[in-house]
């Protein structure tokens, strides 16, 4: 079935693409309302702290309105250009955001292009060669890296004075490599190609129009995972090595029950994987 | 022959860890507090942990945890994939949410005096339930272009019932991919146990996990001291290495 | 020569006299007023204008931004004399007016300041009176002991708190970069010329990273050090017990989830002492802590010279009166298993915070010990916020593992903990009555000590107060852990001591090669 992009599917996607952001949003408020621990902050346990100021406390960095009303808030207060103040920080959600989000940012996007080129780079020389050696020692590569935690690949970068990115890239590839694989084998084995290659297409035509075009919502797929993993691995990356960046942020929001930077958070990630959802939709 | 290899290591692996009560030297508990941080010995194979615990017997307690659970909870992530893979909007939405909120509000469902064997059946069934959304969306992307494909749509027009398509046609080209999440989220799974420990949701002290020994790793001046702390991410790199092997 | 001469005077001003170490975390707040959590009260002191310092090493009260100061016979009052031409970072001048301002918004209920707490008293707040620009008497309604003290935490603030206000101590904040560092620069206004030009304070959560850049010179001190990096500082030191202490304790307050055969156990004191005796102090302080710990002797550490027992002695190992104790209390060994006079298998959980490695080392040892006389124990590590909520709300625990750190010199500050209607009264929060005799009278002693301005007294109060805690055990405590500190020898003038600021205490005097 051939799909038409026409201005009905564009509103579609927005139309989804908005939904899906508010009801990540509201579902990220309601895990961390409803989580143990919400209503506890550490001043709880200073003796030297009297009730009226720790029920003052209370009071600034809890919302007691009901979640509905909260978010509905939350989001009035976003469309006047901010998110709130971060309770853990006692800074402006927005200004913590603009200053990390670059250092994310740029580990994100070298670690994820890092790995993803490794990972086609060995794919393509495994399925194209078809070589059986190049093909174990790929894999081997891959399950060697697969067993090493994240943080630990980047302590080690971090103590020899590496790049960190180098470190996500390498976390990130063993992650795409075999789903990468797999694709560019399904797409070598496919009899259009196999009809190209009969015809004497050349490599360049083949690989661009036959491989690549065919697989282009895979690889957007993929490329949306890859940068969802990269955040992922990019948190211990931060927290162990003290990169001030949005992932570092993201585990203190988390452990310090930050609504209002935990809600920005959820806003932000839903929305950019879902963007990168609905591209590869449209593309497709 | 690398294949068979492969799966000999794979099965003394399993086989060592079912029967770790009876090959381990010593208890996994057991506290020679005389002797903590100690390097290896012939008293002590792999040396000793910082409460004097023999590392090799905690290696091969931890081996029975990891090596049944993850790939389990592995295994039910990929068929809930396979199940929700049409659902792209559930799929994107789960893909952004914090889980580990839920898993903080497991630790407060659990009673305290959960056993800790219980304690992380139940951390590897909500992992495998909270870990399905990224297999998910390969395999949405791959059913969409599969939807599209020439075979496919041949198929259907020769009338072909759904069922048979999926299991006869689709799933040979979904397994590979299934089996790529699945070697992904195994060692995932093993690693995400120990950061679950931050909140109280990794395996209770004193049940050893490869999880828990590999965190040490985090710590320079302990692998410094004694080579064999890497003696967990070396099994790891080795089972890894084997299931690659034996992939369909 | 003239140029070789200006290079290195330059090369020593830009690079020789910055101080630089590292946090763990972003200081919550710049306002000295509001200031709670351990990395923002560093900043505090560091840029603090205060009218008198306690020298940590003599413990006596030091002027300040005061000249002078006079206590009144009474014990009520308190006059300040001011230095004259005093200013603030920013020019703005400051006189006695500010010190009352500062008082006046302290003490305002609407500020909900914790520096306020501390100032205020049971029998209500304090009168503050300017007799001139220089002078100022503060008079309580009822004799506050040793409140002269409370003045070296108290900032006197500009009359409007920015976000980074304008400092009246030695080093104001010049930059801050969130997740990176904040940089405080010498106070050009201040009475005094400090010897340090700056002071760089790195954002460091990795203590292991931390280390490894002190060893490369990137960093010339680390205030305190983990005693599982001791040994890989080659100038780290130990400057003997610290304030801090790890204890253990159960819940004995009713509980939905602590059925009531386990809560006769919590709340009876011959099982208590016997867990108390079955546990190797010495163990966790040799393995845990590296040796780089004492068994403590009560809820005092020896560190704090002038309010620690000296006659009590550190808990000790005793497997025999451990084993008498349970026997006068009906528990009986059965294949193994302790048993109370019910048939009931002794098991109990502990909670503890997780991700601190040291408690859960502690935690597992004493379940190891505990294992020995045939109880089993389940240890549970939680979340902090979590833990909070369970030990100071709803009360759904057994028994907690945890520890004070950089603890208040004056433990008669701590009445929340020890009177039996305290939010922080560890074993049963908000106790309606006291539940035993010797609970009530910890709360006669608590009582006296708040308003004893006899020093003596207070410490003999104090003395009856450890010894009781020791023999009821309603807190076990465990260990005191020693602090350990490294400073580069490029840094000349540290006196480290165990209170905090430890080292920076005297930042004033600080200088570097």
């Amino acid at each position: 079935m051939i799909r038409v992009l026409t201005p009905r599917r564009l509103l579609s996607n927005l139309f989804s693409l908005i939904v899906i952001v508010l009801l990540g949003g509201f579902a990220a408020a309601a895990l961390v309302r409803y989580s143990p621990g919400f209503s506890s902050i550490p001043e709880d346990l200073d003796p030297s702290i009297s009730p009226e100021t720790l029920q003052a406390l209370h009071a600034k960095y809890e919302d007691n309105n009901p979640l509905p009303v909260f978010y509905a808030r939350y989001l009035a207060g976003t469309f006047k250009g901010g998110f709130g103040i971060s309770t853990a920080l006692n800074q402006p959600v927005a200004d913590l955001l603009r200053r990390r989000a670059p250092v994310t940012a740029k580990l994100i996007a070298m670690g994820t292009a890092g790995g993803l080129l490794l990972g086609a780079l060995l794919a393509w020389m495994a399925v194209w060669t078809r070589k059986a050696y190049l093909e174990t020692a790929a894999f081997s590569l891959s399950g060697l890296l697969l067993a090493v935690p994240p943080a630990v690949l980047a302590l080690a970068f971090f103590f020899n004075q590496a790049p960190l990115a180098i470190a996500l890239a390498l976390a990130l590839f063993p992650r795409l490599f075999g789903t990468m694989r797999t694709l560019l084998d399904d797409a070598w084995r496919s009899p259009t190609l196999l009809a190209a290659r009969a015809r004497g297409v050349g490599p360049g035509v083949i690989a661009s129009r036959y491989v690549l075009g065919g697989a282009i919502p895979q690889i957007v797929a993929l490329l949306g995972v890859a940068l969802v993993l990269a955040f992922g691995a990019a948190i211990p990356i931060e927290v162990i090595c003290g990169v001030p960046g949005i992932g570092a942020l993201a585990l203190q929001a988390a452990v310090g029950r930050d609504m209002p930077l935990l809600c920005a958070l959820a806003l932000i990630i839903t929305f950019f994987v879902t963007f990168v959802h609905s591209v590869g939709d449209l593309l497709a | 022959m690398k294949q068979k290899i492969a799966i000999a290591i794979l099965a003394l692996v399993a086989l060592c860890a079912l029967l770790a009560p009876v090959i381990a030297p010593y208890d996994y508990s057991r506290q020679f507090r005389d002797t903590p941080h100690a390097t290896a010995s012939s008293q002590f194979l792999m040396g000793t942990d910082d409460l004097g615990r023999d590392r090799l017997s905690r290696l091969i307690y931890a081996t029975r945890v990891s090596i049944l659970l993850a790939p389990a909870a592995a295994l039910v992530s990929v068929m809930l994939a396979l199940l929700l893979s049409g659902f792209t909007s559930l799929t994107t939405l789960c893909l952004s949410l914090p889980w580990i909120f839920l898993f903080i509000i497991l630790r407060a469902l659990m009673p305290l005096n959960t056993r800790p064997l219980e304690s992380i059946l139940l951390t590897f069934a909500l992992m495998g339930v909270a870990g399905w959304a990224w297999p998910a969306r390969i395999f949405g992307a791959s059913i969409e272009q599969m939807k599209q494909s020439g075979w496919l749509l041949q198929a259907r027009a020769s009338g072909i019932g759904s069922r048979r398509i999926a299991l006869v046609h689709v799933w040979p080209h979904l397994r590979a991919i299934a089996w790529a999440q699945l070697r992904v989220l195994v060692p995932a799974y093993i690693l995400s146990e120990a950061s679950l420990g931050l909140i109280g949701l990794g395996v209770a002290e004193p049940l050893p996990s490869w999880g828990n020994l590999l965190a040490e790793l985090q710590r320079p001046e302990a692998v410094h001291s004694n080579p064999w702390v890497l003696a967990p991410l070396g099994l790891l790199m080795i089972v890894m290495i084997c299931l690659e092997q034996v992939a369909p | 020569m003239k140029r070789l001469a200006l290079l290195l005077a330059l090369s020593t001003t830009a690079f020789g006299a910055e101080l630089r170490f590292s946090i763990s975390a972003d200081p919550k707040t710049f306002d000295p007023l509001h200031v709670l959590d351990d990395h923002s009260e560093t900043i505090r002191y560091l840029t603090a204008g205060v009218l008198v310092r306690i020298n940590r090493v003599t413990e006596k009260v030091e002027p300040q931004l005061a000249e002078s100061f006079k206590l009144s016979p009474d014990g009520r009052a308190i006059t300040f004399h001011l230095r004259p031409n005093l200013k603030f970072s920013d020019g703005t001048p400051l006189n006695a007016n500010d010190v009352a301002r500062t008082m006046k918004t302290a003490l305002d209920p609407k500020q909900a300041s914790p520096k306020g707490d501390t100032l205020r008293s049971e029998k209500g707040d304090p009168e503050v009176q300017v007799t001139s620009p220089l002078d100022i008497t503060i008079r309580y309604p009822a004799p506050k002991p040793d409140f002269e003290r409370l003045f070296d935490a108290l900032s006197i603030v500009p009359a409007k708190i920015e976000k980074i206000p304008a400092s009246a101590g030695p080093f104001y904040v010049a930059d801050y970069k969130s997740g990176e560092y904040v940089r405080l620069a010498r106070n050009p206004n201040y009475f005094m010329r400090p010897a340090l030009d700056s002071i760089r304070i790195d954002i460091q959560p990795n203590h292991d990273i931390e280390v490894t850049r002190f060893l490369r010179g990137e960093l010339d001190l680390i205030n305190q050090v983990d005693p599982t990096n001791f040994d890989r500082i080659p100038g780290a030191r130990s400057f003997g017990p610290s304030l801090d202490s790890e204890f253990l304790w159960f819940n004995q307050a009713p509980s939905a989830t602590v059925p009531a055969w386990k809560r006769k156990w919590f709340t009876s004191t011959a099982f208590r002492q016997a867990i108390s005796e079955s546990i190797h102090r010495d163990d966790i302080a040799r393995i845990v802590y590296r040796g780089h710990a004492h068994p403590a002797a009560g809820p005092v550490s020896p560190a704090n010279k002038f309010w620690f027992n000296a006659a009590l002695k550190p808990l000790a190992f005793d497997a025999q009166s451990a084993s008498k104790a349970l026997a006068s209390d009906g528990f009986k060994l059965d294949h193994g298993v302790l048993k109370d006079r019910d048939g009931h298998a002794v098991e109990f959980s502990i909670i503890t915070n997780a991700g601190n490695r040291t408690r859960e080392a502690m935690a597992a040892i004493i379940q190891d010990d505990l294992s020995k006389i045939g109880i089993k124990v389940n240890i549970v590590t939680l979340d902090f916020d979590s833990l909070i909520e369970r030990i100071a709300k709803t009360a759904q625990y057994e028994a907690c593992l945890l520890g004070f750190t950089s603890v208040e010199i004056n433990p008669t500050e701590q009445m929340n903990v020890w009177l039996s209607t305290g939010a922080n009264h560890a074993w049963w929060p908000r106790e309606k009555t006291p539940a035993t005799p010797w609970e009530a009278r910890i709360d006669q002693l608590e009582i006296a000590m708040a308003s004893d301005p006899s020093r003596a007294m207070r410490k003999k109060a104090l003395d009856e107060l450890q010894r009781i805690v020791v023999e009821q055990a309603p807190i076990i405590y465990l260990v005191n852990p020693d602090y350990l500190a490294a400073i580069s020898p490029r840094v000349h003038g540290a006196q480290p001591v165990a209170s905090p600021p430890q080292i920076l205490w005297n930042v004033e005097s600080l200088r570097l090669e």
